[in-house]
């Protein structure tokens, strides 16, 4: 055993090429960004100036980034909620040896692993307003008419959206929340039936509490992917119908590569960056989550 | 174990498959929409179940003759563009590969230190890589691409591989940090008693048993790549595109072609469907970054 500084026994020749990749791939490009929030580009002089604060001030007191910081927060907790209420009950559903449940159970696998911008092309056809299906089922249940286009009409296409996101990430909880229930144990459950207890109050107060560890961590990853989503709202709307559906990420991603605003689009970017930092940070303590 | 009563589950029979059913649907009409002809795609009320098959959208998205359907070859589709798909698939297949080889080989020895070495700071560690999964992707996304401007790696495989790596290293290293937690440690020290070196342990003894886990990990690696949307669009001008984000190519000033897009899907849906499979026992697992056990 040759002890120097490339032995084997120091932890640190093994993280090596990790720490090369995370230095590159996220200080750098995080101070990167930091300095760039400082500048912007000049079309005139074809080249970067330094702004000072110009970019910060300008984001507080921006009407649109306060809009697409809200259409974030408002997706966010709508599709969060969602997805984990229809995942418990699906769960609690699939949770039996039944005919071809283990079938049921693979087959939600698949919307996991489809593309998230090809989920959005594909309800951009479900909710067409010429042929989408889900126009036709909700014209003839007399719900919606042919002539309110879910997408373009700005009362409705964040939740045309939304509805995407909830079809392909349900099934994520659903396969989660499965695995947390059948590595419950059964004492506390015999102990319930003993005592009567309703189907509800073993829920309320067995299975949550036994749960809340593997809720927690599926909120936590789940909530962090729905705070940046991007796919979506980029293929299905734009951000539109006017500003309707623009979320930071897309707001930010837009300022930078199609209005040219280096400095403003990463100044949008790092406070989205801070703000997820800040809740995930925040829910990872409260809900005392351990990696 | 509870005992029920029939009704009560046939009820959850008819329950469970009614909402697999409504989650299946949109896959199953995505399907029908890649073998239906134009006609039959705008048809109102749309047709779900009686269609006449067809391959022409496989045949013109990939530029080849299936042998039956359209036999005759379009090259150049309203709307002006090339459509022809199969280099693009070619690409999406590099780049997930490369990615996928480049983050596990990483993760798998950062995460081996991890698992086995004490040192100072190591739980600090692990909360870096796990902030790294928080950061939004534009975060990212916006000084690489000025970043790989200056270095030329903009539009190149270099590139785009990199940054896919990068985006499965907090998967992959809490992933297989798990998978390394749980292997006994006593069979790391009784090796190390007998004078077996670090490194000789790693390669002889502890990689062999974590195979699965390493095969877990990295077809998930490979369908986060396969699936990626924002850096691809972000950092690729022409040279390359990965599947997701040349589906928006069928989207042209005279309509949308819905058949040759949901023709590209699914094919591309077909290896993510097969590699999902074949990891169903460490899904959960996968997902959940290591954290909840099947």
């Amino acid at each position: 055993m040759k002890l120097g500084v490339l032995s084997a026994d120091r932890p640190l020749v093994w993280m090596l090429p990790l720490i090369f990749m995370l230095v590159a791939f996220t200080i750098v490009p995080l101070f990167y960004n930091i300095w760039l929030s400082f500048h912007e580009y000049a079309p005139f002089k074809r080249q970067l100036v330094y702004v000072g604060m110009q970019n910060w001030q300008q984001l507080f007191a921006d009407p649109r980034m306060w809009e697409s910081f809200g259409t974030t927060m408002f997706y966010f907790v709508v599709v969060l909620s969602a997805e984990v209420v229809l995942g418990m009950a699906i769960a609690l559903l699939l949770d039996e040896e039944e005919f071809g449940f283990g079938l049921l159970r693979t087959i939600l696998t698949l919307t996991l692993v489809v593309p998230p911008a090809i989920v959005g092309m594909m309800y951009l056809l479900i909710e067409d307003p010429e042929f989408g299906v889900l126009t036709w089922v909700l014209s003839s249940l007399g719900i919606m008419d042919k002539s309110t286009p879910i997408l373009a009409t700005a009362s409705t296409a964040l939740w045309g959206v939304m509805l995407a996101d909830i079809w392909q990430w349900t099934p994520f909880m659903v396969l989660i929340f499965l695995a947390g229930l059948r590595s419950l144990p059964p004492e506390p459950y015999e102990a319930a039936m003993l005592d009567g207890a309703s189907a509800w109050m073993t829920f309320r107060r067995i299975t949550l509490p036994l749960m809340s560890k593997v809720i927690a961590v599926a909120v936590l990853i789940r909530g962090i992917d729905i705070f940046r989503m991007f796919d979506y709202v980029f293929v299905m709307t734009s951000g539109g119908p006017g500003t309707s559906t623009y979320t930071l990420s897309l707001y930010s991603w837009q300022q930078t590569f199609s209005f040219i605003k280096w400095g403003y689009g990463a100044t949008l970017s790092l406070f989205a960056l801070v703000v997820i930092l800040v809740i995930a940070n925040l829910f990872i303590w409260a809900a005392r989550v351990r990696w | 174990m509870v005992v029920r009563s029939k009704t009560s589950r046939v009820l959850r029979t008819v329950a469970g498959w009614a909402v697999v059913a409504l989650f299946a649907f949109p896959l199953y009409y995505w399907l029908t929409v890649a073998f239906k002809d134009g006609n039959e795609i705008f048809n109102w009320p749309p047709k779900i179940f009686s269609f006449t098959p067809t391959v022409k959208n496989f045949e013109e998205v990939f530029g080849i003759s299936l042998g039956f359907g359209f036999g005759e070859q379009r090259e150049v589709l309203p709307g002006g563009g090339n459509w022809r798909m199969g280099p693009r698939l070619w690409d999406s297949i590099v780049i997930a590969v490369l990615s996928t080889a480049l983050a596990v080989s990483i993760a798998t020895l950062a995460s081996y230190a991890l698992s086995r070495m004490h040192f100072r700071g190591r739980h600090h560690f692990v909360s870096w890589v796990l902030s790294t999964r928080m950061m939004p992707p534009v975060a990212v996304a916006i000084p690489v691409f000025f970043i790989y401007k200056d270095l030329s790696l903009l539009d190149t495989y270099t590139g785009v591989i990199l940054i896919h790596a990068l985006m499965n290293l907090p998967l992959a290293v809490l992933l297989m940090k798990s998978f390394f937690d749980d292997i006994p440690r006593e069979i790391d020290e009784s090796a190390m008693v007998d004078g077996a070196s670090r490194w000789l342990i790693f390669r002889r003894i502890v990689l062999p048993m974590v195979k699965g886990g390493i095969a877990a990990t990295a077809v998930l690696c490979f369908i986060f790549s396969w699936t990626e949307f924002l850096f691809v669009l972000t950092l690729t001008q022409t040279g390359l595109k990965t599947v997701p984000v040349v589906s928006s190519t069928f989207v042209t000033s005279t309509g949308t072609a819905w058949g040759n897009m949901a023709a590209l899907g699914a094919a591309a849906m077909i290896p993510a469907f097969l590699f999902i499979l074949l990891v169903q026992k460490h899904l959960v697992r996968g997902l959940t970054l290591g954290s909840v056990k099947q």
